[in-house]
């Protein structure tokens, strides 16, 4: 492999590709719901020699360690579980709150914290890009999904969040994989989105006469339009396959 | 022809000038804005009005809204008659209104018109907890900066004095002008919401800089217009007539 090519977990692709993807890409994988993208994250993060952070707004650190063990990945990744400290810090307050919503406040309420006490809400935004500009270079990064991000904040600052992202992976010649559901956020946030990464990987199945067959295909190569196209996968024992 | 009105049962403030303008205090169960521009004393002048009635048995409560109750009661609170276990056996009661938006979660910009009513009805319900009769919130302006539209700071505003009232409690809304300015307050629907209105301004004369004090409107009582000037002291608020003399320029 070329020195300034990376592995992206498929060697099929590495080789559609040339080799592998440049370092300092931004990969951005987007598919429907069930389209395998996690799977396809997990693969991508089980290789090349960079240390991969796995930052998970969905799942459990065993189930992504445990999916990983039954393909016979490499499991030395570093999980940062955004969506279990979410749960543990935003939907505990928010239960509190409709507590206090529904059944009112007393003096006890309000007294017992004083004002300096007040817990700040953590914005898991700014932590995610603090984070990942705290790694050690060059890393390999995933992020799953970023529609947890753009659920619970502004699409404005989501954008520039992915930007500081991708400016940091480029000028560390590192890699980030970020998931993204298909048709689910606006058309000008999904462009903007698409429009930052430098290469787009969909995901899709399609039902030819009762029988499902699924296509990894290539939306978007920077300054190589020529990558661009559909392959027919398959999703085996080992990982995601190419067939030709 | 003339009715003959039954007095309103009075709220001596304890700023015994301003009792005697209002020709004993304020009519009880008022909510009145006490409006100025910044450094006037309407602070000071809020809180005495709440330690006096704490004294006399009228339990009170404070409302901060931007500065911590904390700072308040270390850096500003500076009066002689404050004997501190009022505070310690909440005869006196300070809250910050930031920790209520918080347990309400009422960490928007902006409030809806469900989350006004939220804020309203948890503020009434400490007032009647707590059996408050006496409450200033420092600052209604404050507020009125979460609230944004005038539908919400009118709504916001008459609910909570027309619960204050019915709860017996006198209240005092500090308001926020920019010096100079011709009203009475910043959104405009305070100053025709309130039962009165008592107007704190700086006034320079001959170099120096005095704070002045006039009662614009008191609902329940018949009141002197005049201005008055206004001292901080560690003793309270002290008030002698404004002599017009004097304030001519030569």
């Amino acid at each position: 492999m070329s020195p300034s090519l990376e592995t992206i977990g498929i060697p099929a692709l590495d080789r559609h590709l040339g080799g592998g993807v440049p370092k300092g890409f931004t990969i951005l994988v987007v598919g429907r719901p069930g389209a395998g993208t996690e799977f396809l994250a997990k693969q991508f993060a089980s290789t090349g020699d960079a240390q991969t952070t796995y930052f998970t707004t969905t799942e459990r650190d065993q189930d992504i360690i445990s999916v990983m063990k039954q393909h016979g990945w490499k499991t030395s990744i570093k999980i940062f579980n955004i969506g279990v400290k979410y749960y543990e810090t935003i939907l505990e307050k928010r239960l509190e709150i409709s507590k206090y919503r529904q059944e009112g406040l007393r003096y006890e309420d309000i007294k017992k914290h004083k004002s300096d006490e007040i817990a700040h809400e953590i914005n898991y935004l700014t932590s995610l890009a603090y984070e990942i500009s705290k790694l050690p270079t060059p890393f390999r990064v995933v992020v799953d999904s970023l529609d947890f991000f753009l659920e619970n904040y502004e699409a404005s600052e989501v954008l520039s969040a992915l930007r500081t992202i991708k400016a940091h992976t480029q000028h560390s010649e590192s890699l980030s994989l970020i998931t993204l559901l298909k048709n689910v956020h606006e058309p000008r946030v999904q462009s903007s989105i698409e429009d930052m990464a430098d290469m787009i990987i969909e995901l899709e199945r399609e039902t030819v006469q009762h029988e499902v067959k699924k296509f990894l295909i290539i939306q978007k190569f920077r300054n190589n339009p020529g990558l661009v196209g559909s392959m027919p996968c398959i999703f085996g024992p080992s990982g995601i396959q190419l067939q030709s | 022809m003339a009715e003959v009105e039954k007095p309103r049962e009075r709220c001596r403030t304890g700023i015994d000038a301003l009792d005697s303008i209002l020709y004993g205090g304020i009519p009880r169960s008022n909510t009145i804005l006490l409006t100025g521009s910044c450094g006037t004393g309407k602070t000071s002048l809020a809180l005495e009005f709440l330690i006096r009635g704490a004294i006399e048995g009228d339990r009170s409560m404070f409302v901060s809204v931007t500065e911590t109750t904390d700072k308040l009661l270390a850096n500003v609170i500076r009066y002689d008659f404050l004997d501190k276990k009022l505070i310690a056996e909440a005869k006196m009661v300070l809250i910050d209104l930031p920790v209520i938006y918080e347990r309400l979660g009422l960490d928007k910009a902006e409030l809806t018109m469900e989350e006004v009513s939220l804020l309203v009805a948890s503020i009434l319900n400490v007032v009647r907890e707590l059996g408050i009769k006496r409450l200033v919130i420092d600052s209604i302006t404050s507020i009125g900066y979460k609230l944004k539209t005038q539908e919400k700071i009118r709504d916001f505003i008459l609910r909570l004095s027309k619960g204050l009232s019915a709860l017996g409690c006198t209240s005092m809304l500090v308001s926020e002008v920019q010096p100079g300015t011709q009203a009475y307050s910043t959104f405009m629907v305070e100053e025709a919401l309130a039962d009165g209105i008592i107007l704190m301004g700086n006034m320079e004369r001959r170099g120096d800089l005095l704070r002045t004090l006039q009662v614009i409107k008191m609902r329940g009582t018949t009141h002197s217009r005049a201005k008055y000037v206004l001292d901080l002291t560690q003793a309270g608020v002290l008030l002698v007539p404004l002599l017009k003399g004097g304030s001519v320029n030569l």
